[in-house]
């Protein structure tokens, strides 16, 4: 599969968004309370999933992250969609720092500005795939009938037409997919992070995922983090991560 | 955000709300819904025949058939003259009241009614049966779930005439003291009474309750209520409302009720129909919202993958606060009026269950108001639960979902 037609890999477009000497950090198991250092436990040790990492994100570009498991792909697309912070260095989207918003406003900023796609799909059982779909527009406040309409749209688009009021356990995995990309793209975002997007499919399923995907992104920027060759093949630029920092020499402009 | 946008999000929030709740009751999580709604509906259950028990003691007293519509009844804090101070207060002359009553425009029939619980004597058997004292005027058919039309009319005894020693007898009495229509009784040691009647429609009354219907002024010479020709109440019969006002002005420290009156102020009138009902109010409420905060918080706790999704495409904190909201408040409901069906089911059961073993009349009481009543109380506790819970979501929103 081919990256998008005229690659809009360009340095003089504006970054949306930017992680600078980033580090993320989590530590392996619970602080130890009062009771447990009166009784000798000590604090756990860290364990560093991204390291020192810089990366630019310009308007309208896909970029890959490739690397093997354990290699902090998905701990920067967290990062980059405000999911997390980093515990050391900035990420900044359309210039604001996300660590200097709060849980409410980053929240926000991924309702009107980010859509992820899982790869575990995360859609929510109870609602059927327009439900689902039209979910963040519940929080826009946008009216019901509008919401119906934009939904069924973008059903129709990654080709659920004959989906719409069935519920995700009643959907194949491809067919979740779809529709978590139709959820991820309903509040037309600015940027798109995908986590694995087929990485839960059989390769058939995932190509026809992946066109469809790239169809309905249009022009927005995108992020995804794949193993798979053939869904990285959409990136305009591939950035390889190994041990949580970018293997620089295997940064791929295609 | 304009008020429009407002709205259209929290309908939204509602409508993503109920249909969780549907879903989850019926397809997705049913077994940890299931088991909420159980919690809710058992405690719904046992609140209504509690309090459907506690009425029926309350009512088992009641003067209370068709033909009745008001009630005449003293004001328990009156002090003025016609009223006779005994263990409550009473009426005096009250049969030449009835007779200014009956005179009234719109009245069908009228009768001062005594009542108290007498030792009655049929050959070997001895109990304690509730003895009422009526003036039969012919308007009314039944008095207590007693048929009284074999009583003769106008109470002779009190004009004068002789002593007839009439008594009608309701089924639970006739069949507690094994007597049938003609079999000689003694009551409070008087022996000329003979029963006229052993009959009735049960279900106009609740609790087992034996019952005797004698002339009033036989009661009242029976307890000593003579001297001031004294009587507890007076119970009227009219298709005209407007009689109303005219009975207000009969005793000036009298209350006139009509039938709901009557029920709600006998209802709150006796302490332990009131102190079981409010028992099992607050064992219900109690019970309820410990079982929804544990069920629904295990459910929550469950759910926080779902949760974390919600954070991650945007929904705000308040969004989901409402979601979950809606979905306790809904399950409790479902709650609710599954527990106002078992609740009154089981008033039904335990009457047939009673009437089959101990008694011969139904012990509970029921209403359609009861289910309403059910649906209320589930909500409340709904409502009581809301704080933890929604504390619960507080900390297992956000963050990464796994």
């Amino acid at each position: 599969m081919a990256a998008r037609s005229g690659s809009r890999t360009d340095d003089s477009l504006t970054p949306l968004a930017r992680a600078e000497g980033v580090t993320r950090r989590y530590r392996r198991g619970s602080e130890p309370g009062r009771v447990g250092r009166l009784f000798g436990r000590s604090t756990p040790p860290d364990v560093t999933a991204l390291e020192d990492v810089s990366l630019t994100i310009t308007q309208k570009e896909i970029v890959g992250l490739a690397g093997p498991s354990g290699s902090g792909k998905s701990t920067l697309l967290h990062l980059l969609a405000g999911l997390e912070l980093p515990s050391e260095g900035t990420v900044t989207f359309q210039g604001t720092d996300l660590g200097s918003l709060s849980t409410r406003k980053r929240t926000r900023l991924r309702l009107e500005h980010v859509g992820i796609v899982f790869q575990h799909f995360h859609l929510l059982d109870s609602l059927s795939a327009r439900g689902n779909v039209a979910l963040p527009l519940v929080e826009l406040g946008v009216s019901k009938s509008e919401r119906r309409h934009r939904a069924t749209e973008l059903l129709e688009r990654v080709g659920l037409e004959d989906r719409v009021t069935h519920r995700p356990g009643e959907l194949s995995g491809g067919e979740q997919q779809r529709v978590a990309i139709a959820r991820a793209l309903v509040t037309d975002p600015t940027l798109v992070i995908a986590d694995e997007p087929t990485g839960e499919l059989d390769t058939e399923t995932g190509l026809t995922v992946l066109e469809q995907f790239e169809r309905v992104a249009d022009d927005r920027a995108v992020v995804l983090a794949s193993h798979d060759q053939p869904t990285l093949d959409i990136a305009d630029r591939v950035v390889r991560l190994c041990d949580g920092r970018i293997d620089e020499e295997a940064t791929v402009r295609l | 955000m304009s008020l429009r946008t407002l709205l259209a999000r929290w309908y939204g929030v509602a409508i993503v709300g109920m249909r969780r709740t549907l879903a989850r009751t019926t397809h997705t999580a049913r077994q940890r819904v299931r088991f909420s709604v159980l919690g809710v509906a058992v405690a719904i259950t046992l609140l209504l025949v509690v309090t459907g028990i506690g009425m029926g003691l309350t009512g088992g007293t009641t003067v209370q058939d068709d033909g009745i519509d008001y009630w005449i009844v003293p004001e328990s804090g009156g002090s003025s003259s016609p009223l006779v101070s005994t263990d409550a207060p009473q009426f005096g002359s009250v049969h030449e009241t009835a007779e200014t009553v009956r005179a009234t425009e719109g009245v069908d029939s009228a009768s001062p009614v005594l009542s108290q619980v007498l030792r009655v004597t049929a050959g070997d058997s001895a109990e304690y049966v509730l003895v009422v004292g009526i003036v039969n005027d012919g308007g009314v058919d039944q008095i207590s779930g007693v048929n009284v039309t074999a009583l003769s009319h106008h109470d002779h005894y009190y004009n004068d005439g002789e002593w007839t020693g009439e008594v009608a007898l309701s089924r639970s009495a006739g069949a507690t003291l094994n007597v049938s229509e003609g079999d000689q009784l003694t009551i409070a040691g008087n022996t000329s009474f003979a029963v006229t009647s052993v009959d009735g429609d049960a279900t106009t009354t609740v609790g087992d309750v034996p019952t005797a219907v004698v002339q009033l002024s036989e009661l009242q010479t029976l307890t000593g209520a003579s001297a001031h020709d004294s009587a507890d109440q007076f119970v009227v019969g009219t298709n005209d409302p407007a009689v109303r006002e005219d009975l207000e002005d009969v005793y000036p420290s009298s209350t006139v009720n009509s039938r709901s009156e009557m029920t709600a102020s006998q209802t709150m009138d006796s302490d332990l129909s009131v102190a079981l009902a409010l028992t099992a109010f607050v064992v219900a409420i109690s019970i309820g919202t410990l079982f929804v905060v544990t069920t629904m918080g295990l459910e929550l706790v469950a759910d926080r993958t779902q949760l974390a999704t919600m954070s991650a495409i945007g929904l705000s904190g308040r969004s989901q606060l409402g979601i979950i909201a809606v979905q306790i408040l809904a399950t409790t409901a479902i709650g609710g009026i599954v527990g106002a069906v078992g609740g009154l089911a089981g008033i039904r059961l335990t009457n047939e269950i009673a009437m089959r073993t101990l008694t011969s009349e139904p012990i509970a009481f029921s209403h359609s108001v009861f289910g309403l009543y059910g649906v209320v109380v589930a909500v409340l506790i709904g409502v009581c639960s809301l704080p933890v819970l929604l504390l619960v979501t507080r900390r297992v929103t956000g963050g990464v979902p796994q």
